[in-house]
């Protein structure tokens, strides 16, 4: 009893410990350790084909890992915990001849939902998406942007502590993934764990808060959002400003300078370490209006092409 | 087995609502009979199929001149000519044919020649030689000396055997025809039940792949559920379908019986009355309708039912795997092939050795063998089959479908989410023993 009420007071959602994953020719998953905590918004970013979704069809119960074991919420994963969790996968789709409402019921009662339960926590979606006079129509009659929205509610009814979203945002058209994103921030405001699986990494770099980067089935990076910025950062500032365009000295260097109408934009990098406030004035010792001013920080893409590129060097060396 | 439970039920309720299936059922039973109606409709009016031939009749002899009787498809005259006047008849086209019959009976020489433009029809050929004969045959017998009274008692004499069949209860009446037909209709329902509703898990499972449902469901269902709930659902709508026709030929078959009762209520003033043909005739509908009380329908009904579970389970499972495996109906040839083959198979032998021999040694082993015994054991039930048979051909069946149902298990679990590629049996095999 103890036991268990230590183990229900985990901070972390899913701990997957060194998940070894082999199908016939290839090894999808080497390895592989990650950490969730509760509440938080994590990103499983990789190339296609990185092992991103074998990852998910481990933690979704769908499939075994070879070797490894993986905790939820402190427990040996087990086929109860499905019910806690809510997954959008890449390949996704709907009984095109169902109606709206029976088919969302049915999913939900697959959840584990009692049909009475169920149909109360389909109204309240119904209403917040604004779907009541599809409810009866078959799916095959909706707009794909509806479906989406259909598809999105299926994953969310019975509103579990985890939801996975694999390549969340593809066919999605921009006005329903920014309703999924406000969804997203809304359920984790409610406390519930959400883990993004996407290769386009840059679409999810601001509402993450912790990534692990994938690549060819090995983890390749891994850790808080900022932290990872920080780590790679290449100490190169972005300057907005009119005058006469900046040139380089034995202080700073420029590495690119572009022309918008009356102004420019210069990217610097520093030959020295200096702070931020050091380089403004440094700045303002030439003749030029200064308009903007901010610490450049790598994409996710970007940081991910040089993580690929010291491991290799690492693995090469 | 709760979400067996709700799969099969969401299978079951879409296929019953849809209004193809509710037509479906209705008309079904109406096209066969109708079809059916057809067939023996056109039997019994052969000459409507075939233009009038008129044939000339050149009697040598004379002894055939006026006798043989025409019909709706052959008509005769009677002039005698030469074989070249009837060549040049045959010519202008006016006649199908020329029969010329050659001098004496008795002679050796003695012979009956058919001059056509084309070749005759089968049907044509022996009716003009049944006739022949019989008049012929007529001719030698009184030349010996039998009278033409005797000789037509002699032609009027037929006959009927009536089986009576040892059971339990004591001599029962039988009556082969009708068993025989009992039987086939038996095997050919369960034969198309299975192959119709075999086909309709494929489809489905095909749909769901295709539709990307299955990742979605398979986060909440285990692959066998999913499989088992879809095979359930639908053996449950083949229940309906079957059960709504067993009611609708029920209330169809009351009033037609009336009918009939009270046709043969009026009967026997006619048969006093009446002729020959008349009694013959009501004596064989009463054969026929004797015959059709037989039965022991709830053996048959119930036999019906665990043969079409048993034998849809163990097909069905491999159509749902055949489904899996692949990512379109167009792929599905390959590997429906063998399935159906001994399905065919079995139908096919059914027809013919099994209802010729319905308790030899083949029909015996093909009712037992799990991959023939539903359709097989079909046709032997109406002739009686000890029940050691029954109850091995069952527990066969019953193992059977349990195999299929694992194997088909192993494969589609991993077939569902392969996507892409049309695997091969190898690979298959290799699904079949590879862990989760």
């Amino acid at each position: 009893m103890i036991e268990e009420r230590v183990f229900n007071c985990s901070m972390m959602m899913i701990e997957a410990k060194s998940i070894t994953k082999t199908y016939q020719h290839h090894i999808a998953l080497n390895q592989i350790n990650i950490s969730i905590k509760k509440g938080s918004i994590f990103g499983l970013l990789g190339p296609n084909g990185a092992g991103k979704t074998s990852l998910i069809r481990i933690l979704t119960q769908i499939t075994e890992p070879d070797s490894g074991e993986v905790l939820f919420n402190g427990e040996k994963l087990q086929p109860r915990h499905i019910y806690e969790m809510g997954y959008l996968p890449e390949e996704r789709g709907l009984y095109k001849k169902m109606l709206v409402g029976e088919q969302l019921l049915y999913f939900a009662e697959l959840k584990g939902l009692k049909n009475k339960e169920a149909k109360q926590r389909l109204k309240y979606w119904i209403d917040r998406f604004e779907l009541k006079e599809w409810v009866g129509k078959k799916v095959e009659e909706l707009s794909k942007g509806m479906q989406q929205k259909v598809q999105f509610i299926a994953t969310l009814l019975h509103n579990p502590k985890l939801i996975i979203l694999d390549e969340p945002f593809s066919g999605f058209d921009p006005i329903n993934a920014q309703i999924l994103v406000d969804e997203i921030l809304l359920l984790k405001e409610q406390g519930a764990t959400i883990i993004f699986s996407t290769h386009r990494m840059d679409s999810v770099e601001l509402l993450c808060d912790h990534i692990t980067l994938i690549n060819k089935s090995e983890k390749i990076l891994d850790g808080e959002v900022n932290q990872i910025k920080q780590t790679f950062k290449t100490n190169q500032f972005e300057i907005s400003y009119s005058g006469i365009p900046i040139v380089s000295d034995d202080i700073i260097k420029v590495d690119s300078t572009e022309r918008e109408n009356l102004q420019f934009k210069t990217i610097v990098s520093l030959n020295y370490a200096m702070t931020g406030n050091q380089l403004i004035r440094h700045l303002l010792t030439r003749e030029i209006e200064l308009l903007g001013f901010k610490e450049k920080l790598p994409t996710m893409e970007e940081i991910f092409i040089q993580a690929v590129q010291q491991k290799n060097k690492y693995t090469h060396a | 087995m709760h979400k067996i439970w709700l799969i099969s039920k969401r299978e079951y309720l879409t296929r019953v609502k849809k209004k193809s299936f509710i037509i479906m059922t209705i008309l079904s039973p109406v096209l066969i009979a109708l079809f059916y109606g057809i067939i023996i409709y056109l039997s019994f009016n052969k000459e409507i199929a075939d233009d009038s031939k008129h044939i000339i009749v050149s009697d040598q002899s004379g002894l055939f001149t006026n006798q043989l009787k025409s019909n709706k498809s052959i008509s005769f005259s009677y002039r005698n000519i030469r074989e070249d006047e009837a060549k040049s008849i045959l010519k202008s086209g006016q006649v199908f044919g020329v029969i010329m019959v050659s001098d004496s009976l008795f002679d050796k020489s003695f012979k009956i020649k058919l001059l056509v433009n084309e070749q005759p029809s089968l049907s044509t050929l022996t009716n003009i030689e049944n006739q022949f004969e019989v008049l012929i045959k007529n001719k030698k017998l009184s030349e010996n000396g039998i009278d033409q009274k005797i000789l037509s008692e002699i032609n009027s004499t037929g006959v009927e055997i009536e089986t009576r069949k040892l059971t339990d209860s004591g001599l029962e009446s039988g009556n082969s025809g009708v068993t025989t037909f009992v039987g086939i209709i038996g095997a050919i329902l369960i034969y198309f039940f299975i192959f119709l509703y075999g086909v309709q898990v494929m489809k489905g499972v095909i749909e769901e792949k295709t539709n990307r449902i299955v990742e979605v469901l398979i986060s909440s269902v285990k692959p066998f559920e999913l499989m088992m709930g879809k095979i359930i659902g639908i053996a449950l709508v083949g229940l309906t379908q079957f059960v709504l026709w067993v009611i609708m030929v029920l209330t169809l078959t009351i009033p037609v019986s009336m009918v009939v009762a009270n046709l043969m209520n009026i009967s026997p003033e006619t048969i006093a009355a009446g002729s020959d043909a008349t009694r013959q005739s009501s004596g064989d509908i009463a054969g026929i309708l004797s015959g059709f009380g037989q039965f022991n329908y709830t053996l048959i009904i119930g036999m019906f039912i665990f043969y079409f579970i048993g034998g849809y389970l163990f097909y069905g499972a491999l159509f749902a795997a055949v489904g899996s495996a692949v990512d379109s109906e167009t792929d599905t040839q390959q590997f429906m092939m063998p399935m159906t083959l001994p399905l065919i198979f079995s139908f096919a032998l059914a027809q013919s050795i099994v209802v010729n021999a319905p308790n030899g040694q083949l029909a015996i082993w093909l009712s037992i063998i799990p991959l023939s015994s539903p359709v097989v054991m079909m046709v032997r039930l109406p002739f009686g089959v000890p029940t050691w048979q029954i109850i091995t051909s069952m527990v066969c069946m019953a193992l059977g479908f349990m195999f299929t149902v694992w194997l088909a298990g192993r494969i589609y679990r991993i077939g569902i989410l392969t996507f892409g590629k049309k695997p091969t049996y190898k690979e298959i095999w290799v699904w079949l023993f590879r862990k989760n």
